[in-house]
Parts: structure tokens; sequence; C-alpha cells
């Protein structure tokens, strides 16, 4: 049992080299200083020495975009950099709104090999 | 003497408010750790054909998923179905690829293969095990019919997505 948590740990370690965290995964809307305006918090933690910059996206259960606001859509987040980000959205979109997401952006000069685009969503309880 | 009874008091009072037990609080969350681990390479077996097989030269991009909390995420891969960088292209490309687990820190994610949900060029995988999961992609691109691919540089993306359940 030791053994297995040792190695998951030494994994999970090592891959502070290259990754992409968003969290947490099960988001609370809470009411927020504006009207029939909610908000949460969610933290974004760039461990991925090729993407600079990371796009927000607020989506319902099909994936189709649901408006909100945040200060910005795409947010540039340096190496080893952990950013919170707040998202209001109206209290009638709480209906549809299911997943917040947090996705790898590549500024396109850069690209010169196949990489991976990296996409994590949470879901809204 | 009045002095040195203040002082002990004093003392004991002081010591009380140390021998209060302090508590440690920890909570565990779920959390999905995308980790790029290799670039994939596209090899070019025929003039009309880009692939990332091994036997056809390619390297294969993997992509490894931490969870650290069991059942909370699905992976959900999705091969390329464009390039996002070429050389003008004035003929279809057909794209074909496929995920698979490659490697596995807990033998029971073998058996994410078997419950696998493919479409069209996605894999969904069920991680409904604590650890990490690397996953390898195939992608293959066949130009026209038998039609040689202009000389340049070619890039595609794979999309792996980390989708809370």
């Amino acid at each position: 049992m030791h053994r297995k948590i040792i190695t998951i740990i030494l994994v999970l370690f090592s891959g502070y080299v290259s990754a992409h965290s968003w969290t947490p995964t099960y988001p609370k809307f809470l009411p927020s200083y504006m009207d029939k305006v909610v908000e949460t918090e969610m933290t974004l933690f760039n461990k991925r020495q090729d993407v600079e910059y990371y796009r927000i996206d607020v989506l319902d259960e099909n994936m189709n975009p649901v408006i909100f606001a945040s200060a910005n859509k795409i947010y540039k987040v340096g190496y080893l950099q952990k950013i919170k980000i707040l998202i209001f959205l109206r209290e009638e979109s709480l209906i549809d709104a299911v997943y917040i997401c947090s996705k790898s952006m590549f500024i396109k000069s850069y690209t010169s090999l196949n990489r991976v685009s990296s996409r994590i969503c949470s879901k809204i309880r | 003497m009045f002095r040195n009874i203040l002082v002990g008091a004093v003392a004991l009072l002081t010591a009380s408010v140390y021998a209060e037990n302090v508590p440690i609080y920890g909570t565990v969350e779920g959390n999905c750790i995308v980790v790029p681990d290799t670039t994939g390479v596209y090899g070019v077996p025929a003039s009309d054909t880009l692939s990332t097989a091994v036997a056809d030269g390619g390297v294969l991009p993997v992509v490894r998923y931490d969870v650290i909390i069991a059942d909370y995420y699905k992976a959900v891969i999705t091969t390329p179905t464009a390039f996002s960088e070429s050389p003008p292209l004035n003929d279809v490309v057909n794209w074909t690829g496929s995920a698979a687990v490659h490697e596995v820190s807990d033998a029971g994610m073998s058996a994410y293969d078997t419950g696998k949900v493919e479409y069209n060029s996605t894999t969904e995988f069920d991680l409904t095990i604590a650890g990490s999961t690397w996953f390898e992609m195939d992608s293959k691109a066949e130009y026209g019919y038998d039609k040689p691919f202009p000389g340049g540089n070619y890039t595609a993306m794979v999309e792996a997505n980390c989708i809370a359940k």
C-alpha cells in the first residue's frame, strides 16, 4: 500500500515539469456583490513550459458556450505561476452552465512540432 | 514573595495556553493533471501519407493523466482532423486516429482500453482508479488520391481533455 502511494506521489511530483492543473473539481457559485450575479473562484497552475496562454470557457452539457464574465477570456500565465480567476455568471445561466474549462493556447509561430493541447473542465454543482 | 507568586501564576497561565491541542486540517480535493509526455512526430512511409506509427518511422505522442481521487474525471482524447500548420493543400486530407493505454501506475487501469468509447476522432476513457495513466495516440493523414504531400512543415494538434464527471 505504502509503495503504491509513494509511486503515485513520485509520479505526481515528476509531472511538475510540464503539466496544467485547474481546480476545484466541483466549483460552487456564491452570490456576488452584484444583484442576480453569482461568482466562483478557480485556480489555474501552469506547469507547462511550452504554454503561456490559457483560454477560459463556461460550457453547457453539450459543450456549447454559456455567457460569462471574467477579467479576461485568455490569461497569460507564466511557467510555474498560479493564478486565481473569478468567474461571474447570471443566476439564470446557472441552469445551463455545467463546465468551467481552461484550455492551453499556443502561439502559431511557435508551433513547430506536433503538440498536445490540454483542456481541463471542472463541473458546476 | 508576592512577586514570585505573581510570576509563577503568570507562567502557569501561559503554560495552560500552550497546552491546547493544535489541530491540523487537511482536505484532499479531486484534481486532474494533464502532462504532455512525448511529442509526436510524423513519419513519411509513402509520399501521400504521414503517420505517427512506429512502423512508419513516426513517434507516437504520449500524454499522462494524473488523478488524485478515483472516479472524478474522464479522459477525452481527440486526434487531429486538420493541420494547424502546413503548406497550401488543394486536395482533401483523410484523417484516421485512435488513442490507447500505453502505461499504467495501477494494474487495474489496463481495463480502460476495453471500456473506452470511440466516436469520430475522439476516444473517452473513464478514469475510475486514482494514479497515473499514459495514453498514446496514433494519427495518420492521407492526401487526395495517391497525391504526394507538398514539401514543407506539417503540424497537427492532439487535444487531451480531462472532464469532471
